[in-house]
């Protein structure tokens, strides 16, 4: 690894200035279970790295508001995995939580640095999407927040601004509670990077949410607001077809070499029906976790 | 060459200050400034589980925290799990089911069981399994790792 | 006689080191005023080098050398256990993804790993070959100079060598019903958790090299003979390696190491990175076309396999492999004609090297595929047909070599039984089975020296490395019972050519067999020495003595060793010493240097259950038998056939190494590398043991480390096909795989038939 220089800001505005001050020479460090790997690997070689852990603002409490709930950015996997009320009203971001690597993984890497490393894989964004997050961001001009479905840009990229950083993630009170679900593809059982990501969230209304990762260059949402996917006595084939035309925008990379785009894009098709599937039922009984 | 930043950090209940580089991982400091070589190092991406350590009582893996960040932590590794001459039960219960090969991932495997047994005293099979998916033996002896947590639990591990 | 010890389970000798941390692997070892290495290499396959610059690299503050080809003796040496093909560093060309043209020593790694970035290459790259049909092709380039090989006839070709063997007369043979097939095996990596790591220091007349090497004598040959130093002036230190598995065998950087530490006239050391470990060792990939003809009554009449394997490179000991998993490639069956032809064929790769199985589970992944869907093409059960067509205990199943060594029958049976092969599996799912068999060492020579100290402890002297596979508990369970010592008065001591005598290597499951034979002869040698002492005390004609297993028997009277030993000695003390030697010449007329010191076979069945949308394939049951003639200690033979059940569910269902347009090794590295974890399991493994004490080892043991490994590919993918309709031959089962083989099958429902099954 090369040499950087390391500042452990204590307050929001040090780290806030901090970043404004350093630019692109600065890369901001939480659990850095993404970030450790890309200043080994060389990918990127900042002159300093600024631990945003010790900020006083900053920290990685759940907490409720307006019937939602609050994601410090330093909330690690771990935690947002075993919490009861995401577990309850959110639960696909429960299970997305729960996937991500292994124990040693999720006792560091944060909801936060998931969304902001901006991966297409990143487990946790489609769920993030079919809840309507919204990012909490701090920057020179004050805060702001992002709907997550803006917030994406593409591999490595959000509209995060110059000498922003992401403070929380805010989750809307679910108008009702959704059954929901989160699924994934992987090339084994163990940990892995998903090669399809999915989270679907059917409402009360007849509503349904999708959104899926690891197709394209960002995580995608979809909606499915014809009341078709959500009722229980559709028959599956007309389901295919409407996750079909919900599903044309799906555009994996042919150069990926976890998993060829035909496949993707069938194992897209089929996640989505069980997925959708499994949410009719959770969405029956209540979307109590066992 | 950047500032080396002196941080102090307990490992393995003695407190320890050390001059460390904002670079080097808590496996660099734990093995080359601290000379506990007890942590091994294969990986270096979080895959393979074998540098896991116990940073204020959580497994994490150390080849992916900088050093600078135990920076008044509590940290266990591998030398620190046996009390003098006695040994963990988790330790006993490895030599008694015969988990150890090489023994290479063993460290690694060790501290990730004492952080399962430490959340969940009796664990399920499944539970065990998923306790320890992030640390890759090849030597393969999963089925006796598993089988020597399964043991520790039940002589009480989570309690020493 | 005191309890036995062998055939108990007790803990591991070295166990309590592996469980506190004080075990010290290579990577563990510091030496003052050590120079940490690095390697320089090219981000492409195949380069020819035009100018390296080094001085900016030179300029980093703590950089002591950068070596290149340069600096080397001219021409620059060349070593390899097989062919002297491999140059310490590239000199002028670079042949694969990763070989290294140049090192850093420095006084930190930062330093070293800094300067790597600062050497100036110039180079172009070259075309490469990175597959069987590329390298076959008449206008491949070569990837070896053919002056390395004067004389030889496949020189200006990539095939590196071909070997032929057989008997009987295949042409002439008639069968009713000939089944054949193309099965592929891919490039996978050893993988061992510890990387391979080097020290090299100088001393005053000589060298020390610290590796964690298996074969730590062959080790010393070649740094001797590459420096020009008596063996004596070549200190091996072999520490435990971290997991072995083959990679660890022959020599790789150590070489270069060597020449750093006598260049800088410090010690080096050199830890490779997981990727670089990748890029140092694999297994050789395969395409193996299989024909066998078989009577209607599903008797076998014939075999026709013609093997194809890609190999790396540089030969290593690839082409060993290549020629011993060829040779029983026609696996435990009685068949009257049989005709194999295989190539090691050269590419711009990864060296390929031993790797658990050696060659053979390429083979046992085509014949015993091929057997099963003979079994479907012709109606007959394919347990009955394997049973139908084993070698009985004793009968010359290869003419020449050594006879069947096992009642295999018993222990495909018991397979079958575990699995409950007659009863239907649970609904959706599938079963399958398989045979593996792998001949054992042709050649070997081990040495030992055991010593009886005054107290009646031991001291055990034998030059195995204990990569996991539990030498040291076993060497020190043999002489305790023989010398009537308590297991935890035994040292083994291992690891330093110049205190241990020579061992020939570690592999081919032998030790047990090999260095356990040696060890009990050096017992015996002392026995015979208490013999003489008893005798002496007693006094009685030597006649009158027995001496077994711990035991001095004078007429009815039984006394311990250690009283007779305390006795003997005497006032001074002192010790006795004793000395074993197993040997077993080579025979330059058989077709691999020598026949089998004994056979592995093992039966592998399984029950999976199979996605039919994802693809994804879980064994659920996995039932894994080795015939282990005497289970010395039954743990540690169930945790070497578990393990190595497991590493083969690896290649079956995951594991493969990925290369992309420009030879670069995509998959380079943990992350996309794929190996079982704890979550993928088989949801039940059950692994037994036949012992009918009918091997060479002690007490009728057999080697028995890779049985379990051999047939896993063929059983599951027997499983699939069971559980779906589907053949699938090629590795790994991946999900993907597994998809678009159903999805194919769906679109055309002659798909996954057999490439030609020819009912005459
Ligand atoms: C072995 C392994 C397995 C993994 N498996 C999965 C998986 O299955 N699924 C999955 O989705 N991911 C997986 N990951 C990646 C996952 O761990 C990360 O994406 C993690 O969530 C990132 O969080 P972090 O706190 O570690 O971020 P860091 O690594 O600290 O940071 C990641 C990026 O986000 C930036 N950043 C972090 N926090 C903020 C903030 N508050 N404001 C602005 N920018 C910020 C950083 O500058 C950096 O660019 C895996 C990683 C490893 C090593
Ligand atoms: S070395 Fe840290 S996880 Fe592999
Ligand atoms: S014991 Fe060898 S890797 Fe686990």
């Amino acid at each position: 690894m090369r040499a950087f220089a390391y500042e452990r800001p204590t307050t929001l505005q040090g780290a806030v200035a901090l970043l404004a001050e350093h630019g692109s020479e600065a890369r901001l460090l939480a659990g850095g279970t993404d970030l450790i790997i890309r200043l080994r690997d060389g990918s990127i070689a900042p002159r300093i790295v600024v631990d945003l852990k010790r900020i006083a603002e900053l920290d990685g409490q759940i907490r409720e508001h307006d019937g939602g709930l609050t994601i410090g950015a330093r909330a690690v996997m771990t935690d947002i995995a075993a919490d009861g009320r995401i577990r309850r009203d959110y639960r696909a971001l429960a299970e997305a939580a729960a996937v991500v690597g292994s124990v040693q993984i999720r006792n560091r890497a944060t909801l936060a640095g998931n969304i902001c490393n901006a991966s297409p894989a990143a487990d946790t964004a489609p769920a993030l999407l079919v809840y309507g997050a919204r990012v909490i961001a701090a920057g020179p001009a004050g805060t702001r927040r992002i709907p997550i479905d803006a917030f994406f840009v593409r591999s490595g990229v959000t509209t995060l601004a110059r000498g922003e950083l992401v403070t929380a993630i805010e989750l809307p009170r679910p108008t009702s509670r959704p059954g929901s679900v989160h699924l994934r593809r992987t090339r084994r059982r163990g940990h892995d990077l998903a090669s399809v990501t999915l989270a679907c969230a059917v409402r009360a209304d007849g509503v349904t949410q999708l959104a899926y990762g690891s197709l394209g260059p960002r995580p995608v949402l979809v909606s499915d607001e014809t009341g078709l996917l959500a009722d229980p006595t559709a028959p599956e084939l007309a389901k295919m077809r409407r996750l079909e035309a919900l599903f044309v925008g799906a555009s994996p990379s042919p150069r990926s070499m976890r998993a060829s785009p035909e496949y993707r894009l069938a194992m897209l098709h089929v996640l989505g029906l069980r997925a959708v599937g499994t949410a009719i039922e959770r969405l029956a009984q209540g979307s109590v976790p066992r | 060459m950047t500032m080396r930043q002196r941080i102090e950090l307990t490992v393995n209940g003695r407190i320890r200050s050390v001059e460390v580089a904002p670079h080097h991982t808590l496996l660099d400091v734990l093995r080359d400034d601290l000379g506990l070589t007890g942590t091994k190092e294969c990986c270096l991406v979080g895959e393979c589980g074998a540098c896991t350590v116990l940073v204020d009582d959580l497994a994490v893996d150390s080849c992916l925290m900088l050093g600078v960040e135990a920076d008044g932590a509590s940290v266990t590794t591998v030398e620190g799990l046996a009390t003098g001459d006695k040994l963990h039960p988790l330790q006993e219960a490895f030599l008694e089911t015969g988990a150890a090969q090489c023994g290479f991932c063993i460290p690694g495997q060790l501290l990730a069981a004492a952080a399962l047994l430490a959340n969940d005293p009796h664990p399920t099979r499944a539970a065990v399994e998923e306790g320890l998916a992030g640390n890759l033996c090849r030597c393969a002896g999963y089925e006796q790792i598993i089988e020597a947590v399964v043991v520790a639990a039940r002589a009480g591990a989570s309690e020493s | 006689m005191t309890d036995p010890c062998v055939g108990m389970s007790p803990r591991r000798v070295g166990g309590r080191d592996r469980v506190t941390g004080r075990q010290a692997y290579v990577a563990d070892i510091h030496l003052d005023d050590v120079l940490h290495a690095k390697l320089v290499s090219l981000d492409c396959a195949r380069a020819r080098i035009i100018t390296v610059d080094t001085s900016a690299a030179l300029a980093v503050p703590g950089v002591r050398l950068v070596m290149t080809a340069a600096d080397l003796p001219q021409p620059v040496p060349r070593f390899g256990p097989q062919f002297q093909d491999r140059p310490v560093l590239a000199a002028g060309e670079t042949h694969y993804h990763g070989e290294p043209l140049a090192a850093i020593a420095a006084e930190t790694k930062d330093a070293a790993e800094e300067a790597t970035r600062l050497v100036r290459i110039e180079y172009e790259e070259l075309p490469a070959v990175f597959t069987i049909a590329g390298a076959l092709d008449p206008m491949a380039p070569l990837v070896q100079d053919p002056a390395l090989r004067p004389g030889d006839r496949l020189a200006r070709s990539n095939v590196l060598r071909e070997h032929h063997y057989g008997w009987g007369d295949v042409d002439a043979a008639s069968a009713d019903v000939v089944v054949e097939g193309t099965y592929a095996f891919p490039m996978v990596t050893q993988f061992a958790i510890e990387p391979h790591g080097f020290i090299a220091a100088p001393d005053s007349d000589g060298i020390a090299v610290w590796s964690s090497i298996q074969h730590p004598n062959w080790l010393q040959r070649v740094i001797a003979s590459l420096l020009h130093l008596p063996l004596a002036k070549v200190r091996i230190f072999a520490p435990d390696p971290g997991g072995g598995f083959g990679g660890k065998q022959h020599a790789k950087y150590e070489p270069l190491v060597a020449f750093m530490a006598l260049r800088a006239g410090r010690p080096v050391r050199l830890v490779l990175t997981l990727e670089e470990t990748f890029q140092a060792v694999r297994r050789g990939a395969s395409e193996i076309h299989v024909r066998s003809g078989f009577r209607s009554d599903g008797g076998l009449v014939f075999r026709d396999i013609e093997a194809n394997y890609l190999i790396g490179a540089y030969a290593d000991i690839a082409d060993r492999t290549v020629a011993k998993g060829s040779y029983t490639s026609n696996g435990p069956y009685r068949v009257p004609a049989v005709r194999i032809v295989a190539r090691s064929i050269l590419s711009h790769t990864t060296p390929s090297t031993a790797f658990r199985g050696f060659g053979n589970p390429q083979q046992i992944w085509a014949v015993e595929s091929n057997m099963d869907e003979a079994a479907r093409a012709l109606g007959i059960d394919p347990l009955a047909l394997r049973l139908q067509n084993l070698a009985h205990p004793g009968e010359a199943f290869i003419p020449g070599d050594t006879p069947a060594d096992g009642d295999w029958a018993r222990t495909v049976e018991r397979a079958a039984e575990l699995i409950g092969w007659g009863s239907p599996p649970a609904p959706g799912r599938g079963r399958g089975l398989a045979v593996g068999l792998k001949s054992g060492p042709t050649t070997g020579l081990s040495n030992s020296i055991v010593r009886l100290l005054a107290d009646g402890s031991v001291i055990v002297y034998a030059g195995t490395s204990d990569m996991g596979q539990g030498a040291r508990t076993i060497f020190a369970q043999i002489a305790a019972d023989e010398l009537g010592a308590p297991l935890d008065w035994v040292t083994v001591v291992m690891g330093d050519t110049a205190v241990v005598p020579y061992d020939q290597q570690t592999s081919a499951s032998r030790s047990s067999v090999f260095m356990g034979n040696s060890i009990l002869l050096a017992c015996r040698d002392i026995q015979a020495k208490i013999r003489a002492m008893a005798a002496r005390l007693e006094p009685v004609d030597e006649a009158a003595v027995v001496v077994e297993r711990g035991e001095v028997r004078i007429g009815g009277r039984v006394t311990p060793i250690r009283d007779v030993l305390v006795r003997g000695l005497g006032r001074l003390g002192g010790e006795l010493i004793g000395i074993g030697e197993m040997r077993k010449e080579a025979e330059p007329e058989h077709p691999l240097g020598g026949t089998a010191a004994f056979f592995e076979f093992n039966c592998t069945a399984v029950e999976v259950e199979v996605d039919r949308e994802t693809g994804d394939v879980v064994v659920a049951r996995h039932v894994t038998v080795s015939d282990v003639g005497k289970a010395m200690n039954p743990i540690q033979v169930r945790g070497q056939d578990e393990g190595a059940a497991i590493m083969g569910l690896g290649h079956t269902l995951m594991e493969h190494i990925i290369h992309d347009e420009a030879g670069r090794i995509r998959n380079l590295g943990a992350i996309d590398y794929r190996i079982p974890t704890s979550l993928d399991l088989p949801l039940r493994m059950e692994s037994d043991f036949v012992e009918n004490a009918d091997g060479p080892g002690p007490y009728g043991a057999k080697g028995m480390s890779e049985g379990a490994l051999l047939c896993v590919a063929p059983a599951v993918a027997a499983a699939v096909h069971d559980a779906t309709g589907v053949r699938i031959r090629d590795l790994p089962l991946s999900p993907e795989r597994v998809w678009r083989a159903l999805h194919d099958a769906a679109e055309s429902p002659d798909a996954g038939a057999p490439e030609a099954i020819d009912a005459r």
